[in-house]
This record gives C-alpha cells, sequence and structure tokens, in this order.
C-alpha cells in the first residue's frame, strides 16, 4: 500500500513537472510584454553580427522589439557608465569580463536569481551549468551571484598558415612559445620581403594590456598581483615572460605597437605573417574569402605552452539586465538573453557566426567538422585561467597603466625591470586608494 | 490731453518708453543665444568648477563626493604625466601654428593676386573641405594615409626611392604624422582668415607701394603684414584652444600612443575623465587648462594685436 502511495506520488511529482515544463513557452511567457521596445549594446564583431541576424525570429515569436546601438569597444565601457549614472536608455548591459566587478559592486546589473526564481519567466531549460564553468563564472559572475550570461565567448587560439609552415618544413603548429622563438620563427622570418614569423597585436589600451601584456605573464608562471594584491611584475616568472616578448618583437612586424585586431588579423589573412594568437571570434573573419586570401591554408591549435602549462587568454562579454530599467523592460530584457544564450539557440548561433558559451552544442560532431577552431577552444576553456584579467572595479584604471608602460617597454623607452616597477608602484597606489590593504575591500579578483 | 502737451507745440520725444521698447527688442533677440550659451556653456563650466573642488568618481556612485578644498589641483601639479602631456601640447603648438601661418600665408598671398577669379574660387571651395572634414575622420583618413603597407604616405616615398616609414609605430614619426594631419586639416583655415585680412589693405595703398618698389617681400613686411596682425592674432588664439582641446584627431588616429608619444593634454584629460571616470581630478585639470588658455590669450592680444 505504501508503496503504491509513493509511486502515485512519484508519478504525479513527474507529470507535474513535465507538464510545467511542456507548459513554459516563450511565446507565452512573453504575451504581457509584447510590444516592449527594449535597447541593447553590441559592438562591431562578429557574435553580435550573428545575433541581429537570429533577431527577427525572436521579434516574431514574441512581440518584443530589440533595439541596438553599435559601439566602438574602446567607448563601450563608457557608453554604458554614463547610462548608468544618469539614468538611460539601456536595458541589455554588455559586460565584458573585466567589468563585471565594477557593474555588479555597483548595483547596475540585477541578479539572474530575480528571473529564475520567476516561474513565469524562467525557461525550465535554462540549464546554467551548461555553460563552460569558466565563462559564467568569469563574464558573469561576481561574489557568487551569477548577474549575466556567457554570449561573445573568446579563447585565445593560435591561428596560423600551415601552407607557409609546410615550406618552411613544419608540419605542425609550435607547441611552446619557446618553440615558436627559437625552432620555427628565425625560419619564418624574412624581413627582405616583408614576411614575418608571428604578430602580437599591441596597440595602447586594452589590446596592448589585455592581449600583449597579460598574454605573456601566464604561460611563464607570473602574473599581475600577488595574493595579496601587491605587484608581483618583478618576480622571476613575470619577468621572464616580458623579456620574452621583448625578445620576441624581432620576429614581429615593425610597428607592432600600433598593432590592433583588425591589423593582426589582415597580416595573417593577407599572408605577411605566419601565426597570430587572436580570440576565437576571429576564425569568421580568416575564413571568409572576401576578407581572408589564405582561407585553403588557414589551421587553429591551441595557443603555444609555457613553462607554466597551456595559459591561454580568456575573455569575453555576458549579457545582463539592467537593474535601473522599469519591470517590463527587464522581463522583456531577460527573455532576449535567456533565449540568445539557450542551448537551441547555440547551433543556429554558431553557424550565423557567434561563439557559443554551451557545452553540448561543441559535442555535435557536424559542428566540429565545420569549424575547426572548436576542438581548441574547448581545449583551452577546459584548462584557461578564469581571471586572466583582474575582474574588480579598478582594472580599467590598471589596464591604462599597463597599457601606457606596456608599449614604453616594447619601444624600449624604458627597460623591462624598469616598466615593471612603474606599473607595479602605480597599480599598488590605486589599489591602496581603493582600500584593499587596509581591510576595507575584499581581496576578490 | 492726458499726456499734458499742448496743441501746436511739438510732442517731447518719448524717452522712456523707446528705450524700455528698445531694451525689450534687444533681449529678445538676445535672450536666446544667451540662454544656449547658459546651458551648454557656462553652466558647464560652472559645473566642472565645482566639481573640480570635490572628490567625485562617476564609477563609485556609492562613495561620498565631499568638498576636499585644492586637493584635486595638488594631485594635477604632482602628476608627471599631466605635465608631460602639457608639455607635449605645446610641443606640438610650436611646431604646427608657425608651419600653418606659413603655408596660409603663402595660399592667401595668391589667392589675393589679380586675375584667374574662376580659378581662385575653385581654390577657396576647396580649402573649405578639410575644414569641413570631423576631426574624428580626419584622424581615421590619417590612420589609413600612414599605415605602413598600404599607405598613401609610403606609396609617395616609395616613388621617391625612400621608406617604407614605420610611421605610427614609432614614437617621432607618429607625432609628426598627427602634426601632418592637422597642418593638412587647419592650414586653410589660417589661409581664409589671412586672406580676409589681406582684402582689408586698401588698395590705394598696395599700388602706391608697388610703384615704390618691385620687391615682393617688402610689400607684404610693410604694407601688408600690419593689417595682418589682428588676423594673426585670431589665428593664434583660435589654434591654440583648439591644439589645447584637441582630441578626437589623436584618439582615432593613435589613441595617444605609441606609448605615451601623441597624448595630447586633452587626450590625458579624456583618460582621467572617461576611463578612470575622476571628474575631480579631470575637472581640475580643465579647469587648469582653461585658465592656461585665457592667459595666453591675453599674452597674444598684448603682444601680437596691433591696431593699423
Amino acid at each position: 500500500m505504501r508503496k503504491k502511495l509513493w509511486g502515485a506520488i512519484a508519478f504525479a511529482g513527474a507529470l507535474m513537472t513535465s507538464v510545467s515544463a511542456m507548459a513554459w513557452t516563450l511565446e507565452e511567457a512573453a504575451q504581457p510584454y509584447k510590444g516592449t521596445n527594449i535597447k541593447a549594446i553590441f559592438l562591431d564583431r562578429p557574435g553580435y553580427a550573428a545575433a541581429i541576424k537570429l533577431l527577427p525570429e525572436f521579434e516574431k515569436k514574441t512581440g518584443i522589439k530589440v533595439n541596438y546601438e553599435i559601439v566602438p569597444y574602446e567607448n563601450s565601457r563608457e557608453r554604458q557608465v554614463l547610462d548608468f549614472t544618469g539614468g538611460g536608455e539601456i536595458d541589455v548591459v554588455l559586460t565584458d569580463v573585466v567589468w563585471i566587478g565594477e557593474f555588479a559592486g555597483n548595483g547596475w546589473l540585477e541578479p539572474v536569481k530575480t528571473f529564475t526564481d520567476d516561474a513565469k519567466l524562467a525557461d525550465p531549460k535554462l540549464n546554467l551549468k551548461g555553460f563552460f564553468p569558466i565563462l559564467l563564472e568569469s563574464f558573469g559572475t561576481w561574489g557568487d551571484e551569477v548577474y549575466g550570461l556567457p554570449f561573445d565567448n573568446y579563447s585565445g587560439l593560435l591561428y596560423y598558415n600551415k601552407c607557409t609552415l609546410q615550406q618552411a618544413g613544419f608540419d605542425k603548429p609550435p607547441a611552446t612559445w619557446d618553440e615558436l622563438m627559437n625552432v620555427y620563427a628565425p625560419k619564418l622570418t624574412d624581413t627582405a620581403n616583408r614576411k614575418y614569423a608571428y604578430a602580437l597585436q599591441s596597440r595602447r589600451g586594452e589590446t596592448q594590456s589585455a592581449d600583449s601584456f597579460m598574454r605573456v605573464l601566464w604561460p611563464f608562471g607570473g602574473s599581475l598581483l600577488d595574493d595579496k594584491f601587491k605587484s608581483n611584475l618583478n618576480s622571476a616568472q613575470s619577468q621572464a615572460g616580458l623579456k620574452f616578448r621583448q625578445d620576441l618583437m624581432k620576429y614581429m612586424p615593425p610597428g607592432i605597437v600600433d598593432y590592433d585586431h583588425a591589423e593582426a588579423v589582415n597580416a595573417l589573412a593577407q599572408g605577411n605573417v605566419a601565426m597570430i594568437t587572436e580570440w576565437s571570434a576571429f576564425y569568421s573573419t580568416l575564413s571568409d574569402p572576401s576578407k581572408s586570401k589564405i582561407t585553403d591554408c588557414l589551421a587553429v591549435a591551441t595557443e603555444p605552452a609555457g613553462p607554466a602549462g597551456l595559459k591561454p587568454a580568456l575573455g569575453g562579454f555576458s549579457l545582463g539586465v539592467n537593474a535601473q530599467s522599469s519591470d517590463a523592460k527587464k522581463a522583456a530584457s531577460w527573455l532576449f538573453i535567456q533565449w540568445v544564450t539557450s542551448e537551441e539557440m547555440a547551433k543556429p548561433y554558431i553557424e550565423a557566426g557567434g561563439v557559443s558559451g554551451r557545452t553540448e552544442v561543441y559535442k555535435d560532431a557536424d559542428i566540429q567538422k565545420r569549424y575547426p577552431f572548436v576542438a581548441p577552444m574547448v581545449a583551452s576553456w577546459d584548462g584557461g585561467v578564469p581571471d586572466f584579467r583582474p575582474r574588480f572595479a579598478e582594472w580599467p584604471e590598471l589596464s591604462e597603466v599597463v597599457a601606457e608602460w606596456g608599449t614604453r617597454m616594447m619601444l624600449g623607452n624604458v627597460s623591462i625591470e624598469q616598466g615593471a616597477q612603474s606599473i607595479g608602484a602605480r597599480m599598488e597606489e590605486i589599489l591602496g586608494q581603493a582600500g584593499y590593504y587596509d581591510g576595507s575591500k575584499p581581496l576578490r579578483k | 490731453m492726458s499726456s499734458g502737451t499742448q496743441p501746436g507745440t511739438p510732442a517731447k520725444p518719448a524717452v522712456f518708453p523707446t528705450m524700455w521698447n528698445n531694451k525689450r527688442a534687444a533681449f529678445a533677440f538676445l535672450a536666446p543665444a544667451v540662454a544656449a550659451l547658459a546651458l551648454i556653456g557656462i553652466f558647464p563650466t560652472v559645473f566642472a568648477l565645482v566639481n573640480s573642488f570635490r572628490r567625485y568618481n562617476l564609477a563609485k556612485p556609492r562613495d561620498p563626493t565631499p568638498f576636499i578644498g585644492l586637493d584635486n589641483y595638488l594631485t594635477v601639479l604632482y602628476d608627471p604625466s599631466f605635465w608631460g602631456a602639457l608639455g607635449r601640447t605645446f610641443m606640438f603648438l610650436v611646431t604646427v601654428v608657425p608651419i600653418q601661418i606659413a603655408l596660409g600665408l603663402i595660399i592667401a598671398l595668391l589667392l589675393h593676386k589679380p586675375g584667374l577669379s574662376g580659378f581662385k574660387l575653385l581654390a577657396r571651395l576647396s580649402l573649405v573641405i578639410p575644414l569641413a572634414t570631423a576631426p574624428a575622420v580626419a584622424g581615421l583618413i590619417g590612420r589609413l594615409i600612414f599605415n605602413r603597407d598600404f599607405g598613401v604616405a609610403n606609396a609617395v616615398l616609395a616613388f621617391v626611392g625612400a621608406g617604407p616609414v614605420e610611421w605610427l609605430g614609432d614614437t617621432t614619426n607618429a607625432f609628426i604624422a598627427v602634426a601632418l594631419m592637422d597642418i593638412w586639416q587647419w592650414t586653410p583655415f589660417c589661409a581664409l582668415v589671412l586672406l580676409a585680412g589681406l582684402t582689408m589693405v586698401p588698395t590705394e595703398i598696395e599700388e602706391a607701394a608697388r610703384l615704390e618698389t618691385k620687391s615682393r617681400w617688402q610689400i607684404v613686411r610693410y604694407v601688408q603684414m600690419p593689417f595682418l596682425l589682428p588676423s594673426v592674432t585670431v589665428i593664434l588664439i583660435l589654434r591654440t584652444a583648439d591644439i589645447l582641446k584637441m582630441f578626437d584627431t589623436v584618439f582615432t588616429m593613435t589613441r595617444g600612443g605609441p606609448g605615451a608619444a601623441t597624448e595630447l593634454v586633452s587626450v590625458y584629460i579624456q583618460r582621467v575623465g572617461f576611463r578612470v571616470f575622476d571628474q575631480g581630478v579631470a575637472s581640475a585639470q580643465a579647469i587648469m587648462l582653461l585658465i592656461l588658455t585665457i592667459v595666453l590669450a591675453r599674452l597674444y592680444v598684448k603682444y601680437v594685436y596691433r591696431e593699423v
């Protein structure tokens, strides 16, 4: 009798769960918000173009109109901070991995829990655990609270011209940074014909601090800060990484300190350099015959490993909801974010040129076959460093210091040691003023 | 009758009502301009002045914003990066403005010569094109012109057997490239202002001078130059103010780099104000820059300006 009772309860429970799961549809959830206009901030990058391609489907299903403004990356934080402080119009917030501490810490982002606790808004198939843990933790989480869902996801990858490598006698890419500089680079550099082995985008700005400076710290066992948030730049490991970058410059195109992403990608696409380390998002550019001359020779691998192992660059953006938006706009924004980052939309998003943060889609044999960047990217995300760049609110200020002195180092205006000392002193001054050393702020990065 | 004037005697002019009407008319004409100026000029300046005495970071909305006296000004005074940027800006000023005035004068004198009126009209119109270009666009064009691999600058150098030059990746060359773009954009302005100054020279004096001497230089130096001094003063004041607040071209072209090679003072203030969001220190920097501009303008008027 008792067995039957438990069986009935279990059956009823399962039935109710499945009914509620079946009951939730995007169309019905969006019904109260039909005609709502929401505003999102997008960048001029492939992941956003992909989302724009998919937008009509969402708008047709929900009747919610998603307006978007495309801003240059360098202005996107300024645009949003001014909007937050001035009481503006943005509903869907774009959060770079290095802004999550600032945006969430200031209360500008609505915690995801607000929506996941609301059965009318939460898709039962949301499955937060279906995101790569490193992405959800880095871009979306601050202090154990989730504020955004990974949307435009990057890992640093080694893109190379396999034809050029083969002509130089290499049938595989370099596995380590040491190999890249000492074995591959001499054979791939022909300065007379303006052909270079490698290009590292190093233009002043976040490109210098994130793509160039930080990229050479981690693989060599170095880091920006130690456990007590003091500068670690003059440690033997950090110095080794920075010195390595300086030595590698002789195999890079002249004027590399003025190379941004576009120039580095273009240098490989035009066949002027043999290898670059760039974000996964640029695969669609490099494999597009209208933008690249090397589509047949393009190959992708993980970034080379250093003495500390594989420590590739990590970057990307989450989408979150502005805490100051009206309730209706918050709900409509959440429905959009939940939909565009869903497991269901992961494949269409990739096919439209985006890079999804969902694990499941990359197990698809068809996706693996069509997109050669998938395997190295998944390997990178499985072994990456979540705090590749500190995510606290002071990072933009530190980034300015690193960008200025990092380029000065590369130009030879200051020595590696002097540059590291200057950055360290300025950095500690900023962090001291912020309250990290007197215990008024937790050491969270 | 109520006015008290007798028939046959001429009516006294109604002084007060006329003055009142005139004042009302003047007020009506001036009010919109004054209101607009107050809204977009005076209010932000006063707001910046108040902010310059407060600790105020936009990105830290939970922090208090107390008045801290002159602390922000002291921070600026002891900031080597600010002085570095200011020094670079003056270097830029003394590099580009004399060249712009010299080239502008040559163009103005050519356009002032009699004859070829159709050609000169075309030349005058084409001078407006660089002026009409948005500075941010000029910076983007500069980025293409000085591209090492496919830029026009290196193509021209290759044509004469020189180069290629690393323009934007080298500290000195990047400074030169930004200066060249500024010279391209603002020389026409100098030419047009100087041309307007040349039209002030009475033709009879110019003709008399031509009968006295055949030296072109002497006519420029002793006849035309005195009439040009007010124009030169205007150019100096406006170009100084422009260069002290020059941001768009540099930001789009080099972003202040490489290193800090092209970080002019406005680029630095933008970094402090809109990357670090320290409105207090950025406002103090901006106010100091405003004072500097006013002082320089007074010096130009005192030492350069002469009434003819």
